[in-house]
């Protein structure tokens, strides 16, 4: 079975790939992408962040581990499904899911939808916000403000359409892949690997 | 909060209840909403376009690191900083503190302009005056505290890159009392243990090679929790390159969220566990015999002392089976020389902290790691000849901190001081009184080391307190005059020379004019001087060192260092052991000191401590009922200079108290019960409750609070009384050796809040 799920002809499809064991909780990636993208300065609004997951191990010891989240912008985008305006969409080149500020009327129906929490409702902007794979950086060269800033180099971004991308290679590469709740049959583009260099 | 542990999914539910109802209704129907085909063919335009803005090149003062950073200016105002790639403290990353340096620099809480004090000390009453009065205010004040009780009545303590001005304007006036807290209060212990043995300190820029390593011990050093990047970044390489990684401390923290073993160790038991692994490593010929013939000495003393130190008797010590003991001290030999043991960064411990770091310092030689990818890299100086600066005559006086020879502390570095030393003084007004202080950018009141409501007591010997900073720290709050430093996205500093495995320079520019009444360190100490006619100790200001760097730089390197913000060295070796090269050891001895005979005598005098061999001595420890307070860093914060960032603030903004579940039982406490602590020696009760965080992750007997909270500073509207401050709850103890303060053997009782 292909790890890549690809339900829509996209030109690119740009994913994140996540080295999970290299993420250290440092949380640098909430801070870079709050700062350039002026998301507003309160706890219940950001576009990615990191969890902390306490557990334990089959003896009683306990375990921790870090989860960074973002959009997924996921192929099936329920977000998109419910928008009532187009305001949410997912483009056809690179399959990024945005929100258009102008056409949002801001019912929520969309954050209600996801099943990620990846979105916010921006009171300033009066729209709802979420990460755009930080397009208008990525448009101009850059790497997305999450991926330039990580300190252990977990986080990833390419287009899998790209063989020889960098994240193309690590799906290749990875020991084991997967996705925040595939079960929702939303075909997610942030992946999580395992990999054994 | 800690860390995430909000639903945005719970906050939608308060916020947002209609629209959800709303939502209900419309899901999958077509809409009359709809957008037109126009709209539709417009919409995310406005994601295309990124304007980048002027780039300026820096580095970062979020902490002692200072990380490469790239600053991008809109307009005028400074939307985003990018770490620098070339620059080896990070290569192009910044942590959550180091990207949220713009919201220090943007905080109007910051000081605004030079301020004296109207109100009582404490009060936060201040008159806002100009430079000169300032500047004269200084002068009235402690001149005549000169005259009285001559010029070593100043004690200045320093913390920052402005470090160099403050220093010549102390040894300008003519005092040696100048501190600098990262010793006393942090690295002195470890620094001491490792000039002993290798003859030079580890260094703020350590030396561990992580990243090509095959196996760490880290001992209670939390390189993913107490961030600085480039060494998160190879703690991160080594173990994605399948590093092991055993990590020795009573707190999980998140520094063992990949270790191969996690030996959760009782507290003030670190030497108990390296001596037993040393014990096995020369019990079982596993030392590495071609570098300690070659150059260590004192192997035959260690021999004879170590067979005392069995694994199962530094079991009974530390709490470790003493199978895993060998285990351990095998898989590291396995693998040598490509592997380190890793002391504690802050080794302010329990008081035997030199002795604990001479014993990982043994067991790192006996691997012969020295030199070698992997284990400890050679640090190289920039290769260039600086014009030499013109510095005052030291001063003559005594150090009032029991520095220096033929003092209590011999072997502590008069360059660094001992910060808890002149806190000691100032309080007991020996051996002389302390009259002045003047603070650049460090706040006593967060790293009080001879108990807080003893500082409250020392501040209130003192006739003046001078304080430079960019913000009002709960000490600041306590100053007489304030001189409003720039932060350093608006100021120029002194080129930044640094020794390292890839020895660099980096500049500072501003990338925005002051955006208060503020200047530079220099500017300040400068203008202070000029009022004891001292001045001309401050000839070139760091713009014009900047430019001075061109005759010793050629053109080509000065035009790299313009464009790039770095230059780096690159034709030096770090690893010249794995390249044949001799090594040279700056001991007495010339070699690697097993066994450092320089000691002998000081035994003799002084005890056990100061024995040439490691010699292991029990930790104090709690009464029933108590607890040891143990405390360390968060990933989102720098010491206690950042509670009042609002987006630091986000991350984590409160200090619950760790207490493992066998211990909550006893005292009948449950997870996210409210608490307090009571200090068991002084009967201080925290001012507010924390929630309490029951865990395995702490070991039974000791609780554990993050550093650096419960700010007093009313000044910091977001910060103010934030969390506790965990100086109320630690010990007051002095490393005898190094003379750096001891922090853990303070303990508490847990009451219901």
């Amino acid at each position: 079975m292909s790890l890549i799920q690809n339900n829509i002809k996209k030109e690119k499809n740009l994913a994140m790939v996540i080295v999970g064991d290299r993420c250290i909780g440092c949380d640098a990636c909430y801070v870079s992408c709050k700062t350039d993208w002026d998301v507003p300065a309160m706890k219940e609004a950001f576009r990615t962040k990191v969890f902390e997951v306490e557990g334990e191990d089959v003896n009683g010891n306990p375990t921790i581990g870090f989860l960074p989240t973002l959009c997924n912008h996921c192929d099936n985008a329920p977000c998109v499904d419910v928008c009532p305006t187009g305001a949410s969409f997912k483009r056809d080149e690179d399959g990024i899911v945005l929100v258009e500020p102008d056409m949002c009327i801001g019912c929520k129906a969309c954050m209600v939808a996801c099943p990620y929490d990846a979105r916010y409702y921006n009171e300033e902007e009066q729209t709802v916000d979420k990460c755009t794979f930080c397009l208008p950086r990525i448009s101009n060269g850059l790497d997305p403000a999450c991926v330039s800033t990580c300190v252990g180099e977990s986080r990833n971004f390419g287009d899998l359409n790209d063989k020889e991308s960098n994240v193309s290679k690590m799906l290749k590469d990875a020991t084991s892949v997967f996705k925040l709740k595939e079960d929702e049959g939303t075909s997610p583009n942030v992946y999580y690997v395992t990999l054994n260099y | 909060m800690g860390r995430h542990n909000i639903s945005r999914r719970g906050f939608l539910k308060l916020a947002g209840a209609s629209s959800v109802a709303i939502t209900a209704g419309i899901t999958g129907l077509p809409s009359p909403l709809k957008a037109s085909a126009a709209q539709e063919a417009t919409r995310g335009a406005r994601f295309l376009k990124y304007d980048r803005g002027v780039k300026t090149h820096n580095f970062c003062e979020m902490c002692f690191w200072n990380c490469g950073v790239d600053t991008y200016t809109r307009n005028g105002v400074i939307h985003k900083l990018e770490g620098n790639k070339l620059n080896p403290n990070n290569r192009g990353h910044l942590c959550a503190k180091g990207n949220a340096g713009i919201q220090s620099t943007y905080d109007a809480d910051r000081i605004q302009s030079p301020l004296i004090r109207t109100g009582k000390r404490g009060e936060g009453k201040f008159k806002k005056v100009s430079w000169e009065e300032a500047y004269k205010y200084v002068y009235e004040k402690l001149n005549p505290l000169v005259d009285e009780f001559g010029p070593e009545t100043l004690a200045t303590f320093m913390h920052g890159t402005g470090e160099p001005y403050p220093h010549m304007l102390t040894m300008a006036i003519g005092s040696p009392n100048i501190t600098i807290p990262a010793y006393s209060q942090c690295m002195g212990s470890r620094e001491m243990a490792w000039a002993l043995t290798f003859g030079t300190g580890v260094s703020g820029h350590e030396t561990f090679d992580m990243a090509n390593s095959k196996h760490m011990i880290l001992f209670g050093r939390n390189m993913a929790g107490a961030v600085q990047v480039r060494e998160a970044e190879d703690f991160a390489e080594g173990l994605a390159r399948g590093a092991r990684l055993t990590y020795v401390d009573p707190r999980q923290s998140e520094s063992a969220v990949r270790a191969t073993d996690w030996l959760q160790i009782n507290p003030g038991t670190d030497m108990a566990l390296a001596l037993g692994f040393i014990h096995v490593i020369i019990r079982d010929n596993l030392a590495n015999m071609d570098f300690v013939r070659k150059y260590c000495y004192g192997y035959n003393e260690l021999t004879k002392h170590i067979k005392q130190y069995s694994p199962k008797w530094a079991s009974k010590k530390c709490g470790i089976d003493a199978k895993t003991i060998e285990k351990i001290a095998w898989e590291f030999a396995k693998d040598a020389p490509n592997v380190v043991a890793i002391p504690p960064r802050r080794m302010t411990r329990y008081g035997n902290d030199t002795q604990t770091v001479r014993a990982i310092a043994i067991l790192n030689a006996l691997m012969g790691n020295w030199g070698v990818p992997g284990g400890i890299f050679v640090r190289n100086k920039v290769p260039l000849d600086f014009p030499k600066e013109d510095m005052p005559d030291a001063p003559d006086a005594r150090r009032a901190d029991g520095v220096g020879e033929g003092e209590k502390y011999p072997l502590a570095p008069t360059t660094l001081g001992r910060t808890n030393g002149i806190y000691e003084a100032t309080l007991t007004k020996k051996p002389y009184p302390i009259k002045a202080w003047l603070l650049y950018g460090t706040n006593p009141l967060s790293h009080s080391s001879i108990g807080v409501n003893n500082l409250y007591k020392a501040i209130d010997n003192l006739e003046l307190l001078i304080a430079i900073d960019t913000q009002f720290s709960d000490t600041v709050m306590y100053a007489d005059v304030i001189f409003p430093e720039s932060t350093y996205l608006e100021r120029y500093d002194a080129p930044y020379i640094q020794k390292d495995k890839t020895p660099f320079i980096a500049l500072r520019k501003p990338a925005i004019k002051p955006l208060y009444d503020t200047k530079g360190c220099f500017e300040i100490c400068k203008g202070i001087a000029k009022e004891f006619e001292l001045d001309d100790w401050f000839e070139k200001s760091p713009k014009e060192m900047q430019e001075e760097l061109s005759q010793v730089l050629n053109k080509e390197q000065m035009e790299t260092l313009e464009k790039d913000g770095v230059l780096l060295f690159e034709d030096v070796d770090p690893y010249p052991n794995a390249s044949g090269a001799a090594l040279n050891f700056s001991t007495s001895t010339s070699k690697v000191q097993l066994y450092v005979k320089d000691l002998e005598d000081m035994q003799k005098k002084h005890g056990d401590e100061f024995s040439p061999l490691p010699i292991y001595k029990d930790p104090a420890m709690p009464k029933a009922g108590e607890f040891r307070t143990l405390f360390g860093r968060t990933p989102h914060h720098s010491h206690a200079r950042s509670q009042n960032n609002w987006v630091l603030l986000e991350l984590q903004d409160d200090t619950p108290v760790w207490m493992n579940p066998e211990d909550a039982k006893k005292m009948g406490f449950k997870d996210g019960d409210m608490v307090s602590l009571v200090n068991a020696k002084t009967g201080h009760k925290s001012d507010h409750s924390e929630r309490l965080k029951v865990t395995k992750r702490i070991k039974s007997g000791s609780i554990f609070i993050h550093h650096g909270f419960g700010h007093t500073t009313k000044a910091w509207t977001r910060g103010y009384e934030k969390g506790t401050k965990e100086n109320w709850f630690i010990s007051d103890g002095v490393d005898p050796l190094s003379g750096a303060a001891a922090f853990h053997n303070g303990f508490v009782k847990v009451v219901k809040a």
